[in-house]
């Protein structure tokens, strides 16, 4: 494919005797959003760590527009592929906007000296970073909680200030890990609206999510993982149909399954 | 006056457990706790007539010689007891916070003069009823206990929050008021007790320092404390430069003799090299238990360079390169001792700046490369000498004659405020906030572009360098350098001056510095305790106060119990705006 941005080409994860991960490749196309479903400890979350650099893989490899990518997070945030956390990890004890402008980290030109010396060279980033995040604040409609600590932010808008934490990283990719997990069904779908309007900005996606529905609603493909194998990978209406991911996603009868995708039941 | 808001009406929380059944009583036992000590003060402290220090007049029957005069300690408790009463009875918001912390205050006080007139004076009967009277100390304390337990049983308010708008001018003027007042008090209570070691100096100190700590926290709890200090917001520069000049014009106060300038210039050292290590524990959250080595490591420097007999390198530079050369060479010492944090983190990285810090006094020790002189230290250091004048020379600048030591407390002055520009400018900036990313979650923060490594390598070496700064103004200051100055604990002590003040804080930071290395200057007859006293002390504090005395405003949120109003003022905030939300 000539215009995928990510590709992972084999990757195997194993830890111990474990295989997470068994050659995994997929490829993510520009501006395309993917959903990657999977039941629990189908090794979703550690893909996510295999791209991102946390982990090293056991075998294979993982490229941004063909160049491939480093074993350190940093560097892989810096060539842009950023990424949020299943359980939330927010600089809890800073504020939403110092927490955005941590993000904005890797895309500012601020030496130590400039850090410590306070001249118009500290002023014009800093001017630029506070900037930045107020615009990604208001991007995810936090601003009215810029000066609050991230603690105290309720806990769906704590999801929403890790997006707007990545995002300010300028990001070509964003790995969402369960972006919705313990929001209601309001916030759920402000979600979706805002997974699209971040794919407005030319930015490519893939989330993580147990919520069925709101893949299928959300994503122009989606990939199955089951005990750390990509069963199947196709567009929502074709994964949806496929008997292979009904059974072995749910281990239950078809029928039974198939029924409760359509009613976009949430798995727990 | 331009606005005044009403503070938030402060729903007074019940009292649970064993005191919600004193409940009904809370008032009276406030007001008997005053009365008490009233009381406590006018009786006789002790049977005789104690022959030392300023305890005579103030502890025998003074009431019959001069009736209702009281001076010292008693004066205090006179005041504590008097506003305890006014605070109970009338309707002041946040009155139970208040009593609470002059009832802490009062018990200090009696048990602090009562140990020492025990002690010092003639063993128990000092304070027992042998001649009939003598149980001011008792009176006093069972006041203290019944005004503690009084404010507790009805109920602790939250502390107000004020938010009077005067005329900037006049806010400026009160600003000045403040400062001077702050000025006269620190004088106060360094000079208090006098010099260390004789008699009841040490108790003078500590009944004083708990009368300041008290009034203090009284202040707090009524929530003036905190508009004052929105107000040093409000007026950021002027309130810097205020301070400033007020410490330059502490020489002019009670404390402008050469041996409190000498205290005050070694308390700077270590609130320099505590604002430094505060970098590397505060902000970027490493353990560093070794980091007096630094401090170490910039006074040998200096020491080498500074013309000593005994130094083995035969040059003489002047003293602001000798500055820079020593905590450059500290700072390199950092990033060797910070580059394992490469790889270890947590409880391994602060047994590697344990090993560093022993490393250094063992070689310091064993006189390595002929730098340190072992165990004879350097000594014969010559004075600092810029523009013809030695530093440890009194100065007459017209009429006015200031004390020998009084240019090294200038230069020590201007060093620390030096080292808090640097502080203050590092923490709100890119590199700050990328410290204190690595504290709250480094793994987050590598994944948010962080280059983990680098970044708390020179949290490593700007707190080195600082130190290394605060060391070759130790070596000139003192004249002798030995590697028994940099012991362990040091460190600790340190360390625990950050903690203890709070952590993250230029102010926590100079106040932990200055309570720790004053405390052993004041009790030096204690100097065996010493470290008891100091375990004690943080015991209590992380008790009470386990995000210290100045606590950072963001980790004031993380520690602090649910009445911190800053904490309850966002909550109720998030929940007024969850509740807009959903309607
Ligand atoms: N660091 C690790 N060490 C050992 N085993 C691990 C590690 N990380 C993940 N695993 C294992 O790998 C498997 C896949 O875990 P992973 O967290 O990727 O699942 P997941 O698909 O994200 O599940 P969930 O839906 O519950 O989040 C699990 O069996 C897990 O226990
Ligand atoms: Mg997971």
């Amino acid at each position: 494919m000539t215009d995928a941005i990510l590709n992972a080409t084999g990757v195997t994860m194993r830890f111990g005797g474990l295989t997470a991960l068994n050659d995994v490749s997929f490829s993510l196309t520009e501006g395309e959003v993917i959903g990657l479903i999977g039941p629990n400890g189908a090794g979703k979350t550690t893909l996510f760590n295999c791209l991102t650099g946390l982990y090293s893989p056991t075998a294979g490899e993982v490229a941004l527009r063909g160049k491939q990518l480093p074993e350190d997070p940093a560097k892989v945030t810096e060539l842009g592929v950023a990424r949020t956390f299943q359980n939330i990890r927010l600089f809890p004890s800073m504020t939403a906007e110092e927490n955005v402008l941590v993000g904005r980290h890797c895309r500012m030109k601020q030496s130590p000296f400039s850090s410590l010396l306070h001249g118009p060279g500290f002023r014009r980033s800093e001017a630029e970073a506070l900037t930045r995040s107020a615009e990604l604040l208001e991007f995810v409609g936090l601003t009215r909680f810029s000066d609050e600590l991230a603690r105290n932010l309720p806990y769906g808008d704590q999801r929403r200030l890790e997006i707007a934490r990545a995002l300010a990283t300028d990001p070509s990719v964003l790995l969402l890990d369960e972006p919705t997990a313990g929001m209601n069904a309001q916030e759920t779908e402000a979600t979706r609206r805002l997974i699209l309007s971040i794919r407005e900005l030319g930015v490519s996606v893939v989330v993580i999510e147990h919520d069925t529905k709101f893949i299928f609603t959300l994503c122009d493909r989606v990939l199955v993982l089951v005990q750390g194998e990509l069963l199947v990978e196709g567009t929502p209406d074709e994964v949806r149909g496929d008997p292979r991911v009904v059974e072995a996603y749910l281990g239950a009868p078809p029928e039974e399954v198939e029924a409760q995708i359509h009613a976009g039941e949430q798995t727990p | 006056m331009t606005t005044i808001e009403k503070p938030r009406p402060a729903a007074v929380p019940e009292p649970t457990g064993r005191l919600a059944g004193l409940a009904p009583h809370a008032r009276t036992l406030r007001v008997l706790g005053g009365v008490l000590t009233v009381v406590g003060t006018y009786l006789p402290w002790a049977t005789f007539v104690l022959n030392d220090g300023p305890y005579p007049e103030q502890s025998t029957l003074e009431f019959f010689t001069v009736p209702y005069g009281v001076t010292g300690f008693r004066l205090h408790l006179l005041l504590f007891g008097i506003a305890a009463i006014v605070l109970a009875l009338a309707a002041v918001p946040a009155k139970g916070r208040m009593i609470r912390a002059l009832g802490v205050g009062v018990i200090a006080i009696s048990v602090v003069n009562g140990l020492y007139i025990v002690g010092e004076g003639g063993g128990l009967g000092a304070i027992t009823v042998a001649d009939g009277v003598a149980f001011g100390a008792i009176v006093a304390l069972i006041g203290g206990v019944l005004l503690v337990v009084g404010a507790n049983a009805g109920g602790i308010e939250p502390q107000p929050v004020w938010n009077w708008r005067l005329n900037p001018w006049v806010e400026r003027a009160l600003l000045v008021v403040v400062v001077v007042v702050l000025l006269l008090l620190v004088a106060a209570v360094l000079t208090s007790g006098g010099q260390g070691g004789s008699g009841y100096a040490g108790g003078v100190f500590l009944s004083f320092l708990a009368a300041v700590g008290a009034a203090i926290a009284a202040l707090s709890a009524s929530g003036l404390l905190a508009w004052v200090t929105a107000l040093t917001e409000r007026h950021r520069l002027y309130s810097v430069a205020l301070l400033l000049a007020a410490a330059l014009l502490l020489p002019l106060t009670s404390a402008g003799t050469e041996y409190w300038m000498t205290v005050a210039a070694t308390i700077g050292v270590y609130a320099a090299t505590a604002i430094g290590l505060n970098i590397v524990v505060g902000l970027a959250g490493l353990l560093d238990l070794g980091y007096v080595a630094f401090l170490g490591i910039g006074a040998f420097v200096a020491a080498n360079l500074s013309g000593a007999a005994a130094s083995t390198i035969g040059i003489t530079l002047p003293f602001p390169l000798v500055m820079v050369i020593a905590a450059i060479i500290a700072g390199i010492f950092g990033a060797i001792v910070g580059s394992p944090t490469l790889r270890v983190r947590g409880d391994y990285l602060a047994i590697v700046t344990l090993a560093f810090g022993e490393i250094f006094v063992r070689s310091a020790q064993n006189n390595i490369g002929g730098l340190t002189g072992g165990s004879n230290a350097i000594p014969n250091i010559p004075p600092v000498s810029l523009f013809g004048t030695d530093f440890n020379e009194g100065v007459e600048i017209g009429a006015l004659e200031l004390p020998p030591g009084f240019l090294y407390y200038v230069l020590i002055v201007l060093i620390i405020s030096a080292v808090m520009v640097v502080f203050a400018n590092l923490k709100f900036s890119r590199l700050g906030r990328a410290w204190i990313a690595i504290r709250e979650d480094e793994d987050a923060a590598r994944a948010m572009g962080i280059r983990t490594g680098p970044i708390k390598i020179l949290a490593f070496l700007i707190g080195a360098m600082l130190a290394g700064l605060a060391g070759a103004f130790y070596a000139h200051k003192l004249g002798t350098v030995s590697y028994e100055s940099f012991r362990f604990l040091e460190s600790v002590t340190l360390l625990a001056a950050v903690i203890l003040g709070g952590m993250g804080t230029i102010p926590g930071a100079v106040l932990g510095a200055s309570v720790l290395f004053v405390l052993p200057e004041k009790l030096r007859e204690f100097s065996e305790y010493r470290l008891l006293l100091f375990g004690i002390a943080l015991v209590l504090i992380m008790r009470f106060r386990p995000q210290g005395i100045v606590p950072d405003a963001h980790r004031r949120a993380e520690l602090a119990p649910e009445t911190d109003p800053a904490i309850v003022a966002a909550e109720e905030k998030v929940a007024a705006e969850a509740k807009g939300e959903k309607s």
